[in-house]
């Protein structure tokens, strides 16, 4: 691509804001500057640079609006603050669109509303239209449309994987509990979040075991061929792969005839399936509905229907809001009455639910490894001190993103605390057939 | 000068209303027009009825400001508050406002005290709310490094109108109500002004043109948040 095409390019991506949608349009006419945003971001606490700050980053896109399409833009250029775009410029838009952690606490606190996420993804999709995707993402979105997992996992493997969780689970409770693979008519479809069979296999038991003593575990299945609710066209800002990752989904839970689609403990995929598909009815009507594991788990402990022996968890566990379910989705007193239910010492992170920090991986950053001395120590460093000061050993969460920089967080700065999921703890004290699991090897 | 006192008073109020209502009018047409997909960010109100109510309460109270930057809250909120008051006071000009206030049984010289030193007062605190806007552009390093001209330019502005207003009620050309009120009824009957006394009245006059400049100037800047905050809340809580 030419120096012109590039431009040309990324001038029509910009002025097509004119056409919509109407949140991305009021954003370009309406922020005062006032600067809360920077204040509340956690991506400009770990460094306050211009680069970072939030309606700085916003204004990229916004000066070339203004030029293009504004009266004043035109003709009084700067004093207007109207500016066209530099094709020299793509390098450094590849950084600052990846710096944003699109966790949406800038709206929370914004005085009008401006939620940065919704320029930041514009400001991705741009990118992605003059194929200048950070090389990281583009590899991921690439292996996902073509096996249908992040991981590029093959069904071999996650058949594997599933005979091993299997033994796992005969091994801690001495019974056989079933994790059901590719049953036609079964009434749930549970689809995991990113590697959560393969790297963090012990949500998956912990769902395996609910549905085990609620004596449903005949009316569940997994997918051989859909096992990753990652969409990382959210991320890239591609809504036609975003569309098209999905839809292997919804047609694989069509297939099935699953009456129910039970997601996993994964953000953003459960934002995509409830809060976009379902809502903006990208396939028209569903023959299922759509509802998270942990609302369904949640509700059956409110039921009085499973038990637990807290003595399995007697260390400090705190809860991180992923910004998908907490901002996004509304989901924030489920795995509370999860944890609170399973865990003898549960502390809360102050703040948080909708105003929660960001683990500084959101928006897809945890995937890329080439910016993880900035995930360490400028996006995650709010998060970092939020931990610490819960004095907590476990940080529960229920996000694969999340978990992942809260991994390497923990092991950058040498913090003795362990990062799981909300159904891991769980998996570790609820009580099957009168006793908990005999544990050994997590510990 | 005859010429100047007759396009601001003569000409300007009928061009700066038309700008302001096409700009506005324009602006509400088109953001209506344009497809509008849920972005619900929690906790999200229940129906678009509790929304309104909720985007209504963040007009008037700026509640996510307040948990977001409470000293920017407060200096934002007197600052508005203030200038809110004094918008109702330049109803007098135009509206029988002060028969309100004999209804409740208020003295005619009551009602002039009270004038005098409510907007007098406001008039002071809007322009000390203003200057601690000011500094925090240049002072606050995350918002000095996001300020553009146009930030500073209504600002000025702004301040500019405040100061001609406070030179009209504390200094020596004090503005005539009377001859104000004589003024305004010509303009809105599309009467002759141009021989209003009003008009004589030099800082009444720079005063004018700088409000008329700032109603025009609203549509096509960032001061278009005076209509715009209830859209962005609508859209932002939208289940």
């Amino acid at each position: 691509m030419t120096t012109n095409d590039v431009k040309t390019k990324v001038v029509e991506s910009i002025r097509a804001i004119r056409t919509g949608p109407l949140a991305m349009r009021l954003y370009m006419d309406m922020c005062v500057k006032c600067g809360t945003c920077a204040a509340v971001c956690p991506v400009y606490y770990g460094r306050p640079e211009t680069r970072h700050n939030p309606a700085e980053r916003t204004d990229l896109i916004r000066r070339i609006y203004r030029k293009h399409c504004t009266t004043t833009g035109r003709f009084l250029g700067r004093l207007a603050g109207a500016e066209d775009f530099d094709p020299a410029a793509v390098d450094d838009w590849a950084k600052v669109f990846y710096e944003c952690t699109g966790c949406r606490r800038c709206a929370t606190f914004c005085p009008f509303g401006i939620d940065h996420s919704v320029i930041t993804r514009k400001g991705r999709a741009t990118l992605d239209a003059i194929g200048a995707t950070p090389a990281t993402m583009r590899k991921v979105v690439e292996v996902s449309l073509r096996t249908g997992n992040t991981d590029g996992a093959s069904k071999e493997a996650f058949l594997a994987a599933i005979a091993f969780l299997r033994e796992e689970m005969r091994d801690e409770h001495e019974a056989d509990i079933d994790i059901p693979v590719d049953v036609m008519g079964a009434e749930y479809f549970y689809v995991p979040p990113s590697g959560d069979v393969l790297v963090n296999p012990e949500a998956t038991m912990g769902v395996a075991k609910v549905f085990h003593v609620l004596g449903m575990a005949d009316r569940w299945t997994m997918s051989s061929r859909c096992f990753d609710g990652a969409n990382y066209g959210l991320f890239t800002g591609n809504d036609a792969q975003m569309k098209e990752e999905n839809k292997v989904y919804v047609d694989e839970a069509k297939r099935l005839g699953a009456k129910v689609l039970l997601m996993g403990e994964c953000g953003h995929a459960h934002r995509i399936m409830k809060m976009m598909m379902e809502k903006a009815r990208w396939w028209g009507d569903l023959p299922f509905a759509i509802t998270n594991c942990m609302q369904w788990t949640a509700e059956h402990i409110r039921a009085g229907h499973l038990k637990f022996d807290k003595s399995q968890n007697p260390d400090r566990v705190t809860y991180h809001d992923p910004c998908n379910f907490g901002r996004s989705c509304g989901i924030t007193e489920e795995p509370r009455q999860i944890l609170a239910a399973a865990c003898a010492n549960f502390q809360e992170m102050t703040p948080n639910r909708a105003e929660n920090w960001c683990c500084g991986g959101g928006g897809g950053l945890s995937a890329m490894d080439d910016i993880y001395e900035f995930r360490m120590n400028v996006s995650g460093k709010k998060k970092l001190e939020q931990i610490q000061d819960t004095g907590a050993h476990y940080v529960a969460t229920a996000c694969s993103n999340c978990k992942r920089q809260l991994t390497q967080l923990m092991e950058y700065h040498s913090l003795k605390v362990e990062v799981g999921g909300v159904h891991d703890m769980l998996s570790r004290a609820i009580v099957v057939n009168g006793k908990a699991a005999k544990r050994e090897a997590y510990v | 000068m005859q010429a100047m006192r007759l396009v601001v008073g003569g000409l300007l109020p009928y061009v700066a209303f038309l700008v302001f209502l096409g700009g506005m009018v324009h602006r509400i047409r088109t953001w209506r027009r344009l497809p509008s997909p849920a972005i619900t960010l929690f906790p999200a109100p229940l129906t678009p009825a509790d929304n309104r109510l909720n985007a209504l309460q963040e007009a008037v109270l700026f509640r996510s400001l307040f948990r977001g930057d409470a000293l920017l809250w407060a200096i934002a909120w007197v600052f508005h508050v203030m200038l809110a008051l004094i918008a109702i006071g330049h109803l007098r000009v135009v509206a029988d406002v002060d028969g309100l206030f004999r209804g409740l049984g208020m003295s005619e010289a009551d009602i002039q005290s009270m004038s005098s030193s409510l907007g007098g007062a406001a008039g002071i605190i809007v322009l000390v709310a203003l200057v601690l806007l000011g500094l925090r552009h240049v002072m606050v390093s995350r918002v000095r490094e996001i300020t553009g001209p146009a930030d500073y330019i209504a600002l000025a502005l702004i301040a500019a109108i405040v100061l001609t207003g406070n030179r009209m009620r504390f200094g020596s050309e004090h503005f005539d109500l009377g001859l104000t009120r004589e003024y305004v009824r010509s303009l809105l009957t599309l009467g002759d002004v141009t021989s209003s006394e009003a008009l004589h009245n030099g800082p009444f006059v720079l005063h004018m043109l700088l409000a008329l400049l700032l109603i025009m100037f609203i549509p096509f800047s960032k001061l278009l948040h005076f209509g715009g905050i209830f859209f962005t809340h609508t859209i932002v809580r939208k289940r």
